[in-house]
């Protein structure tokens, strides 16, 4: 399923500006930004890239908050690496943070194969007690004063102030690998998120590429710890993925959608940290990536807000255009004759003030239209080109009444409708009129 | 942006302030535990992980319009963004089909960032600060006192009190129709509930404990206060107004017993609830009396004993009758051999208790142990003129299932099963099927009702 073609387009948008930018900056500051505060930039960029991948397959496999359980327990892993072994460097301590994820997730199958606790308040529990642990060892390294432990608490609310790139550097291969991954196993991945009793049933492994996909969601949620923290981290892996979801339909556009819009909210939450001194990145770029998501959710054309509400307005209009036209064949006879335009609404139904006002809004529009005419005495009359629609609509909805009342076959012969050749031919004339059993409802009638 | 000390540790005061600190994270933890086991029970408990976080900006809302932490203007602000929270999750829900989890993810990071970014740009005018928040102010809390009656009794205290007494009324007034709309919501709504405003008022009273757990034990640790005690219980009894006693129960003693360890550990109080609930959880997990690691374990253990002897008897009880009067000439049958280690056990164990007896390979059984294998015999071959009867099965597949169902068939069962049979019917290996042995004391091996 996944080609080079499809790999490079994965790896591209994060390999490309990353490279620009740090062939860049090591010969010329540009912008005034400094080498280092560019690599950092580029490793946030390739981490939000990443995220936003790894995202999208915990949120089509309907896990979103698993990665929440997983953020909150890095920080316990944090402290203890630290405990451990005395040292502050990100790789050690991103080390301990990723087995503290894996933990919590493994602790998370346990509870839910082994005990009655449901999955809500198993992810609650692991959430709330590693989190508290966490918080118990960091708080207690601080309280004695042990040396170097003043950084511990950045990686609550992500501050990347103090990356180094060296750090930046670690960041970068290490989202790269988890894309490299997500696309070698892509084609399995997203099977199994969206078919896992085909994919059981087909053979396949799912429950190791289940422990895959949420490994990779694990590893995604400790690579992003320096950029979110762990609060917030779970946002990269849930909100660009929710925002791609309401533009495409397409897997393959939304995984890449997705990473793209991780890739600008970190870069715009980092950027936007630099503005004021003690700004926590974190925040920040959960709160952009949450204006993008905002933006897609309200004006996305086909799921968005506005595009379900604009589709729901012209369906009613319709409906209520149809519903006026035919009353007003009703009333007029069969075609000349003239009527009151009160009565064809009364008549045209509106149980509500809503769908009163919509017919109200299409009866202006079959007078604009010319659909209506003024006839004498304050009456009106349906002009040539409203009688042809209303016969039209009154055709269809007969033919359709007829569908279902004598099934398809019987409706074919009455109305010439465009229907495709039955599969039987030789059922053709002999049953024509009686009906198939598609439609049971009409069988039974009178 | 570490502080030292600053909020996380437990201060180094006198023993009153720990008794009111204390008897501070009692209350909020029973107010937590109450609501807890109504949003365990109707599985909104990631909700409550939500409204936790969200409840930041209300709470720095109302601390910039009221000027002071506590007080009426924050409750209302964190309950406001707390139904805020969940009407935003419905309505990405309903407006876009969102999933309602991811819908809550989304919603819940993106109000707490925007709490924790309010924090930081209005820092210089509001005593607030994100950790406090995130971690609570519990330790400070024995600092803010007012005068009751001539008594100097923590703020806090008294307003989480106040909210436990205001939560415990407002549910227990309505508790019949919470448990209602908890367990069935449709026939609820059937049977002429107001649904909406039952859930309303549990998601208030769901804000109200968390704000105040929020001043206790910090914002992301309430999750653990209002989910864990509740799942606990769960665990331990069956009965809804037991579990939300025993949460209570276990949200107190937690609250305690962690307050007192950090105060040992020198270290962060709401961290060391939160590893004590955990601690009380996993001990459930493991000890619950029916739904306990332990408790299945032996379950299972006692079951395979069971069977193991059951059948041990069984085999020597057929060889026995295949061998007719052979065998009593050779004073028994060779010993069969041993399917499994707990077969072998179980061998050793009847010798020992004395109903078979093993002489050089040659085993015999006794009269309890005859009286013992007859009974299982005897469901065995009833079970199988039963199916040969009624299930339509070939005859080569009657034996399996009547080799499981052997060790489950009561008494009364077999008695029902043999008012069908005519009088000396045999089963459909046309073997002999042997009568009822009248039960002594304490009853047949197999007549349980397991």
């Amino acid at each position: 399923m996944i080609g080079p073609a499809t790999l490079a387009a994965m790896v591209v948008p994060v390999g490309v500006p990353v490279g620009v930018l740090v062939v860049l900056a090591a010969y010329t500051p540009v912008a005034g930004l400094s080498y280092n505060t560019l690599v950092v930039l580029a490793g946030v960029a390739a981490v939000g890239f990443a995220a936003g991948l790894t995202g999208t397959l915990a949120v089509l496999r309907k896990r979103p908050l698993a990665g929440d359980a997983a953020a909150h327990a890095t920080l316990l892993g944090v402290g203890g690496m630290f405990l451990a072994t005395g040292r502050r460097d990100l790789p050690t301590l991103l080390a301990g943070a990723l087995v503290a994820a894996v933990a919590a997730l493994l602790v998370l199958v346990f509870l839910r194969r082994f005990t009655r606790t449901r999955d809500d308040a198993a992810t609650a529990i692991v959430i709330g007690v590693s989190f508290g642990a966490g918080l118990a060892v960091v708080a207690g390294i601080t309280a004695r004063g042990l040396p170097g432990s003043g950084g511990l608490a950045q990686f609550l609310l992500g501050h990347t102030a103090a990356l180094t790139a060296r750090d930046a550097v670690v960041l970068t291969a290490a989202s790269l690998a988890a894309v490299a991954l997500l696309a070698a196993g892509f084609k399995e991945a997203v099977m199994v998120a969206f078919d896992a009793d085909f994919a059981r049933a087909a053979g396949w492994p799912v429950g190791l590429i289940d422990a895959a996909v949420v490994t990779l969601v694990a590893v995604m949620v400790v690579v992003g710890l320096p950029a979110a923290g762990a609060v917030l981290v779970t946002a990269l892996v849930v909100i660009p993925p929710v925002a791609a979801r309401q533009w495409t339909d397409r897997v393959g556009t939304m995984f890449l959608l997705a990473g793209t819009i991780g890739l600008a909210a970190a870069v715009a939450g980092v950027a936007a940290s630099t503005l004021r001194p003690g700004l926590a990145t974190g925040p920040l770029v959960v709160l952009s990536a949450a204006a993008i998501c905002a933006v897609s959710v309200v004006f996305a054309p086909r799921r968005g807000w506005l595009g379900r509400r604009w589709r729901e307005a012209t369906l009613a209009g319709r409906w209520a255009r149809g519903r006026l036209l035919e009353e007003c064949l009703a009333l007029a006879d069969g075609g000349g004759g003239a009527f009151d335009s009160r009565l064809v609404r009364d008549r045209a139904g509106g149980d509500t003030a809503a769908a009163r006002r919509r017919l109200r809004r299409a009866w202006d529009g079959l007078v604009w239209q010319a659909a209506v005419q003024p006839a004498a005495g304050g009456l009106w009359m349906l002009s040539s080109a409203g009688l042809a629609e209303a016969r039209e609509r009154h055709r269809r909805i007969a033919a359709w009444r007829a569908v279902l009342d004598a099934g398809l076959e019987g409706a074919r012969d009455r109305f010439s409708l465009d229907l495709p050749p039955p599969d039987d031919p030789p059922a053709t004339g002999a049953q024509s009129g009686s009906a198939p059993a598609a439609f049971p409802a009409g069988g039974g009638g009178p | 942006m570490t502080p030292p000390g600053g909020c996380w540790l437990v201060a180094d005061a006198g023993l009153a302030l720990h008794g009111w600190s204390m008897a501070t994270v009692a209350v909020v933890a029973a107010s937590c535990g109450l609501v807890g086991s109504l949003l365990v029970v109707r599985r909104m408990s990631l909700l409550g992980d939500a409204i936790a976080h969200a409840v930041l900006p209300g709470i720095v809302v109302g601390v910039l319009v009221g000027g002071r932490l506590g007080g009426p203007l924050v409750f209302a602000g964190a309950v406001a963004a707390a139904l805020l929270t969940v009407w935003l999750t419905r309505t990405l829900h309903a407006a876009v089909g969102l999933a309602e989890d991811a819908g809550a993810g989304v919603v819940f990071t993106t109000l707490f960032a925007a709490g924790v970014v309010l924090v930081t740009l209005v820092a210089a005018r509001v005593d607030l600060d994100p950790e406090c928040v995130l971690f609570g102010v519990l330790e400070l809390a024995a600092f803010d006192l007012v005068s009751v009656a001539g008594i100097a009794v923590p703020r806090a205290f008294l307003s989480a009190a106040a909210v436990l007494a205001a939560v415990a009324v407002l549910l227990g007034a309505t508790w019949r129709w919470q448990v209602f709309t908890a367990f069935d919501p449709a026939a609820a709504r059937a049977a002429g509930l107001p649904v909406t405003t039952v859930t309303t008022l549990l998601l208030t009273a769901v804000a109200a404990a968390t704000v105040t757990g929020f001043e206790a034990v910090g914002a992301v640790l309430v999750v653990a206060m209002l989910v864990v005690p509740a799942a606990t219980a769960e665990l331990l009894v069956h009965r809804m107004h037991q579990v939300a006693a025993v949460a209570v129960g276990v949200a107190v003693a937690a609250g305690c017993l962690g307050w007192l360890a950090a105060w040992a550990a020198n270290t962060s109080a709401a961290g060391m609830i939160a590893v004590v609930l955990g601690a009380i959880y996993a001990a459930a997990v493991v000890f619950a009396p029916t739904d306990g690691l332990v408790a299945r374990a032996a379950r299972a253990a006692s079951l395979a004993w069971r069977v193991a002897r059951e059948d041990w008897l069984a085999r020597i009880w057929r060889a026995e009758e295949a061998a007719g009067q052979a065998a009593a000439g050779a004073g028994g049958v060779p010993r069969p051999r041993p399917r499994s280690v707990l077969e072998r056990a179980a061998a050793a164990w009847l010798r020992l208790t004395g109903r078979v007896s093993d002489r050089r390979g040659t085993v015999r059984l006794s009269a309890a142990g005859a009286r013992e294998a007859e009974t299982v015999v005897r469901s065995h071959r009833l079970w199988e003129a039963w199916l040969g009867r009624h299930a339509e099965l070939p005859i080569d597949h009657l034996h399996p299932p009547a080799e499981w169902v052997e060790h489950h068939l009561g008494a009364a069962m077999r008695e029902r099963i043999e008012s069908e049979m005519a009088a000396g019917e045999v089963d459909p290996h046309g073997r002999e099927i042997p009568p009822e042995m009248p039960s002594p004391g304490g009853g047949p091996p197999s007549g349980s009702s397991r």
